[in-house]
Formats: structure tokens, C-alpha cells, sequence
């Protein structure tokens, strides 16, 4: 099937029942993906799926449908259902497709395909899962049980059509594995956590490598206790400091700063950190898992740096708050078929400075390295986070004995302030969101 | 006393209407010849079991923002995913085509995990009546999307009346009718419509100094559209916007052990994560909890006996049947501080020599069904709320709460509060900011000291996600008391 004809096939059906406006967002997927456990197939998955949202806009109002049903029926009842739930929907003059203006020419991404994942043989899966929990379980004889360990891969294709201009569609691959160990001694459990998610096989960490590197986090978390309560310096490693910065992304979200929901609202092209903090969103970073040639609803995408040399320059935005806040449209729409267009970060990261985590931690004397935090982040409109926090203590700038039970405490614009080191370890580890090894200065730790 | 004056609670089965009030049954999902076709098919290459999963799922949902709906959105998703157990090896395909060559497709792609080559049989199956846990006279689909935007401006305009400080309403609403059908190899054919509705509202307020706060609240359940009547959206947009004004103010948290007093209701998120999750059967199977192994072992107080009820009238959590088609059931987890069970799905209680608790739920079609919770609460005890507040010299009284998160190998959960007051000489005083509770399961459910003889709400808007399926659940805790509790702060000292 053409699903680029399809897409604007329905547009155009959609402009006929009486959409001043319409947009097609279609997506289509194939997927596998296989766990291991004991040395067997614990299970495995293969799928096809594909959807189409249509949003549409009658008389100043707007209205949404989506279908998994492609069947002519299915698609007749798609646009009545948008043109009719328009109808519930108030007015407003800023409601609108992005224009021809907003569309503009796409820049160059790069390769996001790569054959060798879309011909993955179906048994590389189960052999590179197999690997890397033989490998995981050889690390250590404390390493009792895996929570799971497994690889997957999709294929997606995005087509979408408007009735403003809009024509275009890409194709992606995606090849993940990842390993879930636990660790056991003297009674306590505790699990270990490695993955790695790239568009190209080639850049995929070894199977043997993910393994060990999971099994050498559960280890080295075992005898973990709680420790004083006390302000100390902290170190986030690359993956929590990675969901730190989603939170200043969160806070930088066009929607919230218009709502001033936010905490960031108050200070653009203020200086809220160190001149060695710049934290970017690229949708064309090459090879970047969220790299695209346009966003959610056609927009080209581009490199927005949020905070430079330290610096509040940008917020995100999709085209309808843009208008709405009389802002650039910065590419930066997200979603799915099934949902309107929303804000979101697409490959985001912080830039890595010069120094080695090693070097980091050995400056540090005595402070807290945490490896895991749990809770849900910073709450974007107060700017405060308080997390669960799990890790290892830094004594004479050597790593010691494992921490949990604790949290960390503080506020994101003082975090910002305190940031006073960053490793050059830069990874997206997991996902499109990458950060190196980060320092601040002190934190709250709340323990005994 | 400040709590969260959920507008919803919780329904006895005497409310049940009787059958005879029941929607007529609607035509199957997938012709039952089909079915057992799929059902051969999958099971051609010498598998243990078979099944056929079908969803197809209609949601509406309508946006408010800035006094203005922004947006009316519906949808549907439909699909067959067809599992094909072979030892402890599972296979599964998936597609949201519905025509019969996708669908022999999918079952012959699961039926792989299986090497063997016999020959296709015969699996027949037969309907199995449902029990009733909701009753839904007029499906929340075929209610107008005008009627629904108007519980989303009036809870605007409650909102904006509540306090001069409000500075910003965001409203949701969503509801789903969900249409499932389970057939197996056992021979077991049943299907169900589930329906559910959720009102949520999200309030700014702003005090002196810029400074911002949040609040939340949401109501909603598997109930009819009549619901807004006895619960009106101002109650849920009133609920947002105290708390939103309450923490305008508040002072830095003390960090380190506390005593805390949790308001009722919706704090039953700490039960959710600290003992919930490490009782299902795949962590205990796998050994990954640290509640494996422990059966008739002493893990909580005396005080605490935890039931998860997947049977309540009307609440979010509530099943019917589960994803794999067996009956929901109300199981005691711990009774008096001894653990009594796990919460099985069909495989887990296979490999385990156990029988499935009616747990198995999944997200959708496109996902495996795993041990899950429904609405899990603890049972009241004897103290009067008022009595344990007033027992506390020093301490923290957690009013409302964010979400919470747990490690099921370590036990360590997280429970965010997002309005909290200092307890001086029993009395509630100045609102803190930016707290978190953390403990250990186990330890925190030994810590237990108080437990409350007053309801407990479930305001019906949680959702539990784990292994990346989100699923609807229910939670409940009357008020507690729990000693040297680890909270999280900005306060030294």
C-alpha cells in the first residue's frame, strides 16, 4: 500500500466533509523482540502495526480521531468522527496547521535506516541475549537470578500529509538489548541495570559488554546502607543525570513558560549556571535515535540549545504555541497516531566537558556518586525534586561501600547554580536523551 | 484538619443492580469458529497452550486549558494477539488487522516457540459466563462529547472561584469502553466490556514572590456518566485548587527520620509500591523480590493486614474477568503481619504449582499478560484518626501524594507527598515543601504503629506502570501512623 497516497487520500476527504484545515499523521511498524532466562527462550514477540490520526480544523475548531482500522469504513468513520468532535471544541483564531511559513525545507539528517537491522536475522536476537546473560552470570557467583534480559528491533515508517502543503514521510530502524541481573548476599537482593538502543547495529554495544557491565552495577551495589543525613557534593553518572536534564526540558516546555507553570517562565537569557553548561536539543543529530527530518506535524526539526554557556536562550515549542505565545516554532512537536501533536524534547543532551568521571570523583574527596534515583523527578512549575537515591559513597576519591535508603534533595534552578562539574562521558544511554557524568556542589541528603 | 476530601467512595456490592438491569450481551468479538481456528493453528507445532486476545477499544477524551476547550479527540484501537505457551517458553504475535489471513498469520508466527511438527487438531471452546463488578447502564461512548467538555469548563470556572491565587487550570477528561475477548486451549471462551471514566485537574497557584505551587486531584472509576452527578466536577477542581493555595508558603522539609501520619485514601500508593509489587508472582518466581520465599513469614506489623480486591462495585482497579479470561478475586496478601500469598497470572501459577489469583492483566492486545494488582488496600483498624494525629509531639502529616516507585530487589520505594504539614504537640502546623517518604517494605511495614478506623477513599486515578504496561488500579489506606520514617528534605539539622 501507498501509505503516502493513503494519508492524503484522507485529507482530502476530510477537506470534502468540510474541514477548512486536515492533517494525516500515519504511522506503520513491524517489531520482534525476545527475552532469555536459564540459558532458553523465555518468550518471544513478532508484530505489525500501523495507525493514523487526523486533525482537522472547521471553523476555528479543532478536532481529533485516530484508527487502527484501515478499512474504508473504517477511514469514512475516521473523518466523520474528526469533523463532528470539531464541533464540541471551542473557537479560537489560534487554532490552525502549521503554514506554509512553518514548513519550510527539511535539513539534512543523515542516514536513520539501516538495512542490517531491518534484515536482522530472527535468530541474532536470541543468540546476542543468550551472550550477554552468559556473560552477566560469569561476572560474579553472587549474580543469583535476572529480572530479565532480552533484544528487540522495529522498523517504523511516518508518512504525513496536510491539506497546508504538507508531504512527507521517513523510515527508522531501532535495535535494543538490554540485561536485568540480581545480586545476592547475605540476605539482601539488589539488580543491576545496562542497555544500550541505537538505530545502527554497527553502533550497538557488544552483547558481552552489556552483560557484564549489568552484573558489575548489581554487585557492586550489595552490603548497601544508609548514611548520615547531610549536605555533601553529589555526582549524577550519565543516566540519572540524563533524567535530570529531562526535567529542565520539562520546565522549558513553550506550554508551561506561557502558563508560567514553569520555574524556568521568569528568566530567559538569564545566566542560571556555569559558563561549562550547555544543554541542547538537536533533532538532527546524526544517528540520533529521535532524529528526524520534520516533527509531529511537518515542521522541519533543528539544533535549539536551551541553556548555553550557562545561559537561558530557548524554549520549545510546537506551531500552535508558538503562535499562541508569539514564538518561533523550534520543530519540537511530539507524538504518536493517537494523540495531538505535544511538546517534547527530541535528542536532548547535555555537552561533555573535558575531565574523566574519575577525575571528577577523585577532586571530590568525600560526597555521594548516585547510580539510581527513583521517583518521578523535579515538579517543573516549583522546580523541586526529591528523589530516592541509590549509589556509592566517595571517600578520598575513591568509590567505597554502596548506599540506599536515602534521598536527595533540592531545587533545580540552585542545582543549576551548583553544577560545578562535567565529565566527558557524554552517552544516550537507553534513549534520545544522552548527559555525561555531572557534579553539584552539594546537595541534601536525607538518611539516618 | 487539612486532607484530601476525595468526592468519591468507595460503593459496596449491595449497590450491585440486579442482572436483570444489564446491558443486552453484544455480538462476539470474533466469530467463534474463527477462534478455534486461530486456536489450531497456534497450536499446530505441538504447543502446551493456546490463546486468543481480542481487544478493540474506543476512547474519547477532551482538553481544557486557559478556560477554553482546547481539544476533542476520540479514537479507536482493535487487535488479536495469539500466545502459544510451550514449556516455560512463550510465543506471541500481534496485529490490528482483522482480516482472516493477518490473523492465521499471527497465530502461526506464535505457534514457532513450539519445534514440534504434529498435526493440527481440534480446540474447541464454549462460553463461560462473566461475573458483574460495575454496572453501566448507557456506555460512556455513546454519551455526546458536549456533555463531557461541559464537566471540564464548570470545573474551570470551580476552580478560578475557589481562590484569587489561581492562576492556572488544566483539565482532562477521558473515558474508554473496552471490548475484550479471551478464548484458550482449556476451552475457555469469555468476554467482557470494560468501561471507565476519569475527570482530572491540574491548578497553579501563584503566592508573593513568584513563588508557584501545584495541585491535583481526579476522580473517576468504572462507573456511568451519571457519576458527575453525585460527584460534580467542582468537587474535583475545588480538591486542585486547595492544595494548590494550602502549599503556598510552605517551608523547607527537615530531612532524616520522622514520625509520619498519612491522610487516608489515596496514600494507599505506599502499600502499592512497598508490599504490592514485590508480591507478584514473576519477581517471586524469578526470585528478584525480596518477599520471595517468606509465606507464613512475619513481614509487617500486627496491625497490618493488606487485601488486594479486584471485586470492589465501581472502583478503577476492578476486573470482571482478567486479560487472561479467569474470574477477579479479593486474595488477603498479609493478614496481621504474616504473608499469605502472591498474586498469580495463569503462567506464573503454572510454573509454580499454584492456581492463578485472577491477576493477569495487560495493557493491550499488544502486550503479554503479566501479575498485576487491582485495588489493594489496608484493612481498617481500631484508632481513631483524630487520636493518632494527636498522639504525634513531633512528626510529619502527609496529606496529599504525587506517586510513588519501588525496587522490588532491595525493597527500597519512594512515596512522593506533595502537601505535607508539621506535626507539633499533635497539632498540624506550618505546610512543608518538596517532601518524599523512603523505607524498605518490610522495615516501613514494621514501623506501622497506627491503624485508622476511618474510609478510605480511592479518588480513582491511578495508574500502575510496570515493564512499560500501564493499567489501571485502585489503592486504599485509612490513616496510618508509621515510626522513624526516612523523609526526604532540604533541612539539616
Amino acid at each position: 500500500m501507498d501509505y503516502q497516497k493513503l494519508a492524503k487520500r484522507i485529507v482530502q476527504r476530510a477537506e470534502k466533509k468540510g474541514a477548512r484545515q486536515a492533517e494525516a499523521f500515519l504511522e506503520v511498524g513491524r517489531q520482534s523482540n525476545v527475552r532469555v532466562r536459564d540459558g532458553q527462550i523465555e518468550d518471544l514477540t513478532q508484530s505489525t502495526s500501523k495507525g493514523v490520526g487526523l486533525r482537522v480544523v472547521v471553523k476555528d475548531r479543532l478536532g481529533f480521531a485516530f484508527t487502527s482500522d484501515f478499512e474504508p469504513a473504517g477511514l469514512e468513520r475516521l473523518v466523520d468522527q474528526a469533523v463532528k468532535l470539531a464541533e464540541a471544541a471551542a473557537p479560537s483564531k489560534l487554532n490552525g496547521l502549521p503554514g506554509q511559513k512553518d514548513l519550510g525545507r527539511y535539513a539534512d539528517t543523515g542516514d536513520l535506516f539501516d538495512p542490517a537491522v531491518a534484515n536482522l536475522p530472527g535468530d541474532w536476537k536470541v543468540k546476542a541475549a543468550l551472550e550477554a546473560e552468559k556473560a552477566g552470570r560469569e561476572v560474579d557467583p553472587r549474580i543469583a537470578t535476572f529480572n530479565a534480559v532480552g533484544a528487540g528491533d522495529f522498523v517504523s515508517e511516518v508518512y504525513v500529509a496536510s491539506s497546508e502543503g504538507m508531504s512527507g514521510g521517513y523510515s527508522g530502524t531501532y535495535v535494543y538489548l538490554y540485561a536485568m541481573p540480581v545480586a545476592s548476599e547475605a540476605g539482601q537482593l539488589q539488580k543491576g541495570y545496562w542497555l544500550d538502543y541505537k538505530r545502527f547495529l554497527a553502533d550497538l554495544e557488544a552483547p558481552e559488554s552489556i552483560g557484564r557491565e549489568a552484573s558489575r552495577r548489581a554487585v557492586r551495589m550489595l552490603g548497601a546502607k544508609r548514611v548520615k543525613t547531610q549536605q555533601v557534593p553529589v555526582l549524577f553518572d550519565p543516566l540519572v543525570a540524563a533524567s535530570f536534564i529531562s526535567g529542565i526540558a520539562d520546565a522549558a516546555d513553550g506550554n508551561s513558560v506561557y502558563q508560567k507553570a514553569s520555574v524556568l517562565a521568569a528568566h530567559q537569557g538569564k545566566r542560571l549556571a556555569g559558563a561549562h553548561v550547555t544543554l541542547v536539543d538537536d533533532g538532527l543529530l546524526p544517528r540520533g535515535l529521535s532524529t528526524a527530518p520534520f516533527d509531529g506535524e511537518g515542521v522541519p526539526t533543528r539544533r535549539t540549545p536551551i541553556l548555553e554557556k550557562g545561559v537561558l536562550r530557548n524554549f520549545l515549542y510546537d506551531a500552535y504555541t508558538a503562535r499562541k505565545a508569539k514564538a518561533r516554532p523550534t520543530g519540537n512537536a511530539t507524538r504518536g497516531y493517537s494523540s495531538l501533536p505535544g511538546i517534547g524534547t527530541s535528542n536532548l543532551y547535555l555537552e561533555p566537558g573535558t575531565k574523566s568521571p574519575e577525575e571528577l570523583i577523585r577532586e571530590t574527596g568525600r560526597g555521594f556518586y548516585v547510580t539510581s534515583l527513583l521517583g518521578h523527578g523535579a515538579d517543573p512549575v516549583s522546580g523541586e525534586l526529591s528523589a530516592g537515591a541509590n549509589g556509592l559513597w566517595i571517600e578520598d576519591g575513591e568509590l567505597t561501600h554502596a548506599v540506599q535508603e536515602v534521598t536527595v534533595a533540592g531545587n533545580l534552578l540552585t542545582m543549576l547554580q551548583d553544577l560545578d562539574g562535567v565529565a566527558s562521558d557524554l552517552q544516550f544511554r537507553g534513549g534520545s536523551t544522552g548527559a555525561p557524568t555531572v557534579r553539584f556542589r552539594q546537595l541534601t541528603l536525607s538518611g539516618e | 484538619m487539612p486532607r484530601a476530601s476525595a468526592p468519591t467512595r468507595r460503593a459496596t456490592s449491595s449497590q450491585l443492580a440486579p442482572l436483570a438491569a444489564r446491558r443486552p450481551t453484544p455480538a462476539p468479538l470474533l466469530p467463534q469458529p474463527l477462534l478455534e481456528r486461530l486456536l489450531a493453528v497456534a497450536m499446530a507445532r505441538g504447543g502446551d497452550f493456546a490463546e486468543v486476545y481480542v481487544e478493540r477499544t474506543q476512547t474519547t477524551s477532551v482538553s481544557l486549558e486557559e478556560s477554553r476547550i482546547k481539544s476533542a479527540q476520540t479514537g479507536l484501537v482493535q487487535g488479536v494477539g495469539v500466545r502459544v505457551i510451550s514449556g516455560a517458553k512463550v510465543g506471541y504475535a500481534y496485529s490490528d488487522d482483522w482480516d482472516e489471513p493477518a490473523l492465521l498469520r499471527a497465530a502461526s508466527t506464535a505457534a514457532m516457540i513450539a519445534q514440534g511438527t504434529g498435526a493440527e487438531r481440534a480446540f474447541p471452546v464454549s462460553r463461560v459466563a462473566v461475573p458483574s463488578h460495575f454496572r453501566i447502564p448507557a456506555s460512556l461512548a455513546d454519551v455526546e462529547v458536549a456533555q463531557k467538555a461541559a464537566l471540564l469548563t464548570r470545573a474551570d470556572e470551580a476552580a478560578r472561584a475557589f481562590d484569587s491565587r489561581v492562576t492556572q487550570v488544566n483539565g482532562a477528561y477521558v473515558d474508554n469502553t473496552r471490548r475484550i475477548a479471551v478464548a484458550n486451549t482449556e476451552g475457555r471462551y469469555t468476554e467482557d466490556t470494560l468501561e471507565m471514566c476519569r475527570l482530572f485537574v491540574q491548578v497553579v497557584a501563584q503566592g508573593k514572590r513568584n513563588e508557584r505551587r501545584m495541585g491535583q486531584f481526579g476522580s473517576g472509576g468504572r462507573v456511568p456518566f451519571t457519576h458527575w452527578l453525585t460527584f460534580p466536577p467542582e468537587d474535583v477542581a475545588r480538591e486542585a485548587a486547595r492544595q494548590a493555595v494550602a502549599t503556598l508558603g510552605a517551608v523547607d522539609c527537615a530531612a532524616g527520620p520522622q514520625t509520619v501520619v498519612l491522610a487516608p485514601g489515596w496514600s494507599g500508593i505506599l502499600l502499592h509500591e512497598a508490599v504490592g509489587h514485590g508480591l507478584e508472582a514473576d519477581f517471586i518466581r524469578k526470585g528478584t523480590s525480596l518477599f520471595a520465599g517468606k509465606v507464613g513469614e512475619k513481614v509487617a506489623s500486627d496491625l497490618v493486614t493488606v487485601i488486594d480486591d479486584g471485586t470492589v462495585a465501581g472502583n478503577r482497579g476492578t476486573l470482571n474477568i482478567d486479560d487472561e479470561g479467569n474470574a477477579a478475586e479479593r486474595k488477603v496478601l498479609i493478614e496481621n503481619g504474616v504473608l499469605k500469598g502472591y498474586l498469580y497470572d495463569g503462567l506464573n501459577a503454572k510454573l509454580m504449582g499454584q492456581r492463578s489469583t485472577g491477576s493477569g492483566r495487560r495493557e493491550s492486545f499488544r502486550h503479554l499478560p503479566m501479575p498485576r494488582m487491582t485495588n489493594t488496600f489496608l484493612a481498617p483498624g481500631n484508632h481513631h484518626p483524630e487520636d493518632i494525629l494527636k498522639e504525634v509531639k513531633r512528626g510529619l502529616y502527609c496529606a496529599t501524594f504525587g506517586g510513588g516507585q519501588v525496587d522490588i530487589s532491595n525493597g527500597n520505594f519512594v512515596f512522593e507527598v506533595s502537601e505535607a504539614y508539621q506535626i507539633e504537640d499533635g497539632k498540624l502546623g506550618r505546610p512543608v515543601k518538596n517532601a518524599i517518604l523512603i523505607g524498605v517494605g518490610p522495615e516501613a511495614l514494621k514501623n506501622v504503629s497506627r491503624v485508622g478506623c476511618d474510609p478510605m477513599p480511592d479518588p480513582g486515578m491511578g495508574t500502575c506502570g510496570k515493564n512499560g504496561q500501564n493499567v489501571p488500579v485502585g489503592v486504599g489506606l485509612p490513616t496510618v501512623r508509621i515510626d522513624n520514617v526516612t523523609v526526604g528534605g532540604t533541612q539539616v539539622g
